[in-house]
C-alpha cells in the first residue's frame, strides 16, 4: 500500500493515539519509529476497511514526552527508537536498551542520518540492569543466552519465590545482525535476499511484505497467477511451521511419538516448499514483479501432496487431541486475558487465542487475501492449549486453502517487468500474516528515489512480552511449555 | 497411549538407507563450475549475485569465473542467467569440506590461486585474538561418537535443518552424533549464523568451556563468512573470526543431508557419506 507521509505535531499525533487506541476504537498501532533521527513515524492501521495511515512528527531537542505511559503497546518500539537513533522518550516507565548491548559504543545510534544535537548526552548506561524483586525467599534464575537445545539465543531473568515465577524479564537483542540498515545498502533489486534472512522459518512471509511494498511504490500490477502461486507459497510455510511446533508440543509433553511424527510429516510440508520454488525454505521465490515460474505438473503434484498430507496428520493430530494427559497439561496454563492481549497489542497466534480477531489475512490486500482468506481460526481460552488449537486451526485451514488456490490458478505469465528506478520521497507498506500473525515492512525511498529508511516489524516484536505475562504466577517448571506454545522468534525480533 | 504405540508401529521405519544422496531434480542445490568456456564479456552472474559470490576476471583473454561457495547463498539466479553453462546447478548435498580455501571455485585453475588465497583473508576482523586450534592428529577421536553442542546465531533456518538431521528420516545419531545440553560434555561445537556482536563473547566462553580436543564446525553460509550480513556495524562475519574451524558446510541452509556430511567430516567418517547406489 502506498502511503503518504502525513506532517502531525505532537499534541495532535497524542490526541490522534489516544482517540485511535481507545476501547471503541478498532485501530491499531502497526508501528512506530524514525526515518533520519530528526523526527518520528507512526503508522496506524485500520483492520476494518483495511488502509492504514502514516503520520510524521518533527522532534525537537531529540526528545518526546513517552507514549507508553498511556499505550501499554509502545513500550518496546520506544526503546528500540532510542537504540537505533538516539531519540529520549521522556518518562518511559522501564527505559534502558532493548537490542543494543554492552559491546557498542556510549553514543553509537546506527540507524540516525543526522547529527546528535551538540549538547547530547546519552545518559543511559550501555550496562544493562534487570529488574530485580526484593523480598525473602525471593530468588534469581538466569537462562541464556545460549539454551540446552537448538533454537535461537535470548536471555530469561526468573525471578521465583519457591517453585513459583513472580517476574519473568527478557532480554534480547543477541543475534542483532543490523538487517534493517543493510536492506538500505545493497541495490534495491537484490534487497529481497537480505529481507528473507531475517528470520528464516518467515523467509517467505518477509519476500512477500518486501514486494508488495516495493510494488507498491512503483504502482506496479503484478499478474494473476502470480498472486495465487504467492498464496499459496505462503500457506505451505505456514503449514510447516506450525506442524513442527505442534509436534513441539508433544515434546514438551512427553509424547515423543507425536513429536517424531510431526517432524516427519513436516518434512512433507517441506517437500510441497521445494515443489513449488525448489528450496524447503521457499528463498529466492518471490521478488518484486512476480515469481519463479512453476510448471502445471508441479501444481497439480502438490495438490496431491496436500492431498496425502491431510490424511497423514489427521490420526497424530486426533491422538494429541483425544489424549487426556496432553489436555489437562495444557488447560489454564500460560494464560493470558484478552483485556491485557488487547492493550499491549498481541497479534498472530496468541491474539486469536485470547479472542481477537486479528488475522489480517482478512483485512489487508496480500496476494488472492482478502477475496479468499480462511475463516480465521479463533480461541477463547488464552492458554496453551487454545494456542494449540489455533495452530491446529490454521493447519487445517491451511490445507484447505492450498486446495483451492491450486484448482482456481489461472495460466499466464508468472513475472512482469519491473522500472530500474524507485520513485523520490515514496513510501510503500507490506503486510502479511506470517505465521506468528502480522508481519510489517515500511519501506521510505530519499530524493534520489534511494530506500534511505527500511523498518520491519516481526509478529514476535508485538509478542514477546506476552510471555512475561502469561507465565506470571505459573510453576517455572511450566515455563518450556509456554515458551514453545508462543513459539516466538529471535531473529526476527533482533534483525 | 496405546494408539500411539500401534500408530507408530504401523509406519514402520520411516529412515533413509541411502546416505547423502543427490537432491532430487528441481531442487535448488549450490552452484557449481563446469569445463564450459565462459563467454567473453559476460558479467550476467556477478550482476544478479546477491552477496557478491562470484567475479569474474581476464587471463590471457579468456573469461574466468571465480565462485566463493563460503558467500554463496543457493539463491540458484547465476546458474538461471548463465549463458554458457559455465556455472550450473549442483545436485549433490556433500558439500561440507575442511579448509575454506576448499570452497573458492574457479575455472582459471593454479593461474588463479594466489587471488584465491588472498580471498581467504579478506576481511577478517580480528584475526590476532584468534585461538590456535586443537591438535586433532589422531583423526579417530570421534571416530565412533561425537556430542555436539550448538550455538545458534543466525536466523534459524540453520537451527531447524540441524534439527531435521535428527529426525527419523535422516537420523544422524545413527552415526553416534548426540546434540548436547552443555558445553561441559561437547567434543564439537557447531554454530550456526554469522556471530554479530551480541553474541561473539558468549561463543567464546561456551568454546573455553570445552574441555581439548574441541573440533569447531561452521553450519552455514552466515557462519563461513557472514553470508548477507557480512561487513556490517553488528561485526557479524562469520565464525573463524573468532574461532578456529575444523569443517566448514556451506548452504542458506545447507541440506540435513549437507549437515550430516559436515558431522561425519568432522568425526573422519566421511566414507560413510559415500552415495550406494540402490
Ligand atoms: S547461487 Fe550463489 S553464487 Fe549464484 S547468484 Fe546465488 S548467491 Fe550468488
Ligand atoms: S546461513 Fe542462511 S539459513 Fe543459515 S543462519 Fe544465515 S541466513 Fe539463516
Amino acid at each position: 500500500m502506498k502511503l503518504e507521509r502525513q506532517q502531525t505535531p505532537f499534541h495532535e499525533l497524542h490526541d490522534i493515539l489516544d482517540h485511535a487506541l481507545s476501547k471503541s476504537s478498532d485501530k491499531r498501532v502497526g508501528l512506530l519509529t524514525s526515518i533520519t533521527g530528526g523526527e518520528i513515524a507512526t503508522l496506524l492501521l485500520s483492520p476494518k476497511d483495511g488502509t492504514a495511515e502514516l503520520m510524521v512528527t518533527a522532534v525537537e531537542n531529540n526528545k518526546y514526552s513517552s507514549f507508553s505511559t498511556h499505550h501499554a503497546q509502545f513500550h518496546w518500539f520506544e526503546r528500540a527508537l532510542f537504540d537505533f537513533f538516539g531519540i529520549v522518550p521522556e518518562g518511559h516507565p522501564r527505559f534502558k536498551h532493548l537490542l543494543l548491548h554492552d559491546q557498542y559504543a556510549q553514543d553509537f545510534f546506527p540507524l540516525r542520518k543526522i547529527d546528535l544535537p551538540t549538547d547530547f548526552r546519552n545518559a543511559l548506561p550501555r550496562r544493562y540492569e534487570f529488574l530485580e524483586v526484593k523480598g525473602e525467599g525471593v530468588y534469581e534464575l538466569p537462562v541464556g543466552p545460549i539454551h540446552a537445545g537448538v533454537i535461537e539465543p535470548g536471555h530469561f531473568r526468573f525471578s521465583c519465590f519457591g517453585e513459583t515465577i513472580v517476574n519473568l524479564e527478557i532480554r534480547l537483542g543477541w543475534v542483532h545482525r543490523g538487517v534493517e540498515k543493510r536492506l538500505t545498502e545493497v541495490p534495491w533489486q537484490k534487497a529481497h535476499f537480505v529481507a528473507e534472512a531475517a528470520a528464516s522459518d518467515t523467509a517467505l512471509a518477509n519476500a512477500f511484505a518486501h514486494a508488495i511494498a516495493i510494488e507498491s511504490i512503483l504502482d506496479l500490477e503484478i499478474t494473476e497467477r502470480a498472486q495465487y502461486l504467492r498464496t499459496i507459497a505462503l500457506e505451505i510455510e505456514r503449514l510447516a511451521v506450525h506442524i513442527i511446533d505442534v509436534g513441539g508440543i508433544g515434546t514438551d509433553i512427553g509424547l515423543l511419538g507425536i513429536s517424531s511424527a510431526m517432524g516427519r510429516l513436516r518434512g512433507k510440508a517441506l517437500a510441497l516448499a521445494d515443489l513449488i520454488s525448489g528450496s524447503r525454505f521457499l528463498r529466492g521465490f518471490i521478488f518484486p514483479g512476480g515469481v519463479r515460474p512453476v510448471s502445471e505438473r508441479k501444481l497439480s503434484e502438490i495438490k496431491a501432496g496436500v492431498i496425502a498430507l491431510k490424511k497423514d496428520l489427521t490420526p497424530v493430530i486426533q491422538m494429541l487431541s483425544d489424549n487426556q494427559m496432553a489436555t489437562e497439561r495444557m488447560k489454564d496454563i500460560g494464560k493470558l486475558s484478552k483485556s491485557l492481549a488487547a492493550e499491549f497489542g498481541m497479534v498472530g497466534i496468541i491474539g486469536k487465542a485470547c479472542g481477537i480477531d486479528c488475522d489480517t489475512r482478512r483485512q489487508f490486500q496480500q496476494g488472492k487475501y482478502p477475496e479468499l482468506a480462511p475463516e480465521p481460526s479463533i480461541e477463547i481460552g488464552g492458554d496453551i492449549l487454545a494456542r494449540t488449537a489455533v495452530r491446529v486451526g490454521e493447519i487445517w485451514s491451511s490445507l484447505k486453502t492450498i486446495e483451492t488456490l491450486v484448482d482456481n490458478c489461472p495460466h499466464g505469465e508468472e513475472k512482469v517487468t519491473v522500472p530500474e528506478m524507485l520513485p523520490a520521497n515514496a513510501t510503500g507498506l507490506g503486510i502479511v500474516e506470517a505465521t506468528r500473525g502480522e508481519l510489517i515492512h515500511l519501506i521510505f525511498t530519499d530524493e534520489d528515489g534511494k530506500i534511505c529508511r527500511y523498518a520491519i516489524k516481526d509478529p514476535s516484536f508485538d509478542n514477546w512480552t506476552a510471555i512475561s505475562i502469561a507465565i506470571r504466577d505459573n510453576l517455572i517448571a511450566d515455563f518450556p511449555l509456554c515458551n514453545k506454545s508462543m513459539a516466538l522468534s529471535y531473529s526476527g525480533n533482533d534483525l | 497411549m496405546l494408539k500411539l504405540i500401534t500408530y507408530l508401529l504401523q509406519q514402520g521405519v520411516a529412515t533413509a538407507k541411502n546416505i547423502c544422496p543427490d537432491l532430487a531434480e528441481g531442487v535448488i542445490g549450490l552452484p557449481m563450475l563446469t569445463d564450459a568456456p565462459c563467454q567473453s564479456g559476460c558479467t550476467a552472474c556477478v550482476e544478479v549475485c546477491p552477496t557478491d559470490a562470484i567475479s569474474v576476471f581476464n587471463i590471457d583473454d579468456a573469461n574466468h569465473v571465480r565462485l566463493d561457495l563460503g558467500a554463496c547463498i543457493g539463491c540458484g539466479y547465476c546458474v538461471d542467467v548463465c549463458p554458457t553453462g559455465t556455472i550450473k546447478n549442483n545436485p549433490t548435498t556433500r558439500v561440507a569440506v575442511r579448509t575454506r580455501e576448499e570452497l573458492i571455485l574457479t575455472t582459471a585453475g593454479a593461474a588463479a590461486e594466489a587471488a584465491n588465497k588472498e580471498l581467504v583473508t579478506q576481511g577478517r576482523t580480528a584475526a590476532a585474538k584468534i585461538p590456535t586450534a586443537d591438535s586433532l592428529s589422531k583423526a579417530s577421536w570421534f571416530g565412533r561418537s561425537v556430542a555436539a553442542r550448538v550455538v545458534s546465531t543466525g536466523c534459524s533456518a540453520c537451527d531447524m535443518e540441524l534439527g531435521a538431521a535428527g529426525n527419523p528420516i535422516f537420523d544422524m545419531e545413527r552415526f553416534g552424533v548426540h546434540i548436547v545440553a552443555s558445553p561441559r560434555f561437547a567434543d564439537a561445537l557447531i554454530v550456526t549464523g554469522p556471530v554479530s556482536k551480541g553474541m561473539q563473547e558468549a561463543l567464546v566462553s561456551c568454546y573455553g568451556a570445552m574441555s581439548s580436543p574441541r573440533v569447531v564446525i561452521a553450519l552455514g553460509t552466515c557462519a563461513i563468512s557472514g553470508g548477507v550480513h557480512k561487513g556490517g556495524y553488528a561485526e557479524a562475519n562469520g565464525v573463524d573470526n573468532i574461532l578456529p574451524v575444523n569443517v566448514y558446510i556451506p548452504g542458506c541452509p545447507p541440506h540435513p543431508w549437507s549437515i550430516i556430511h559436515g558431522i561425519l567430516l568432522a568425526m573422519g567418517k566421511e566414507h560413510l557419506a559415500l552415495a550406494k547406489k540402490k
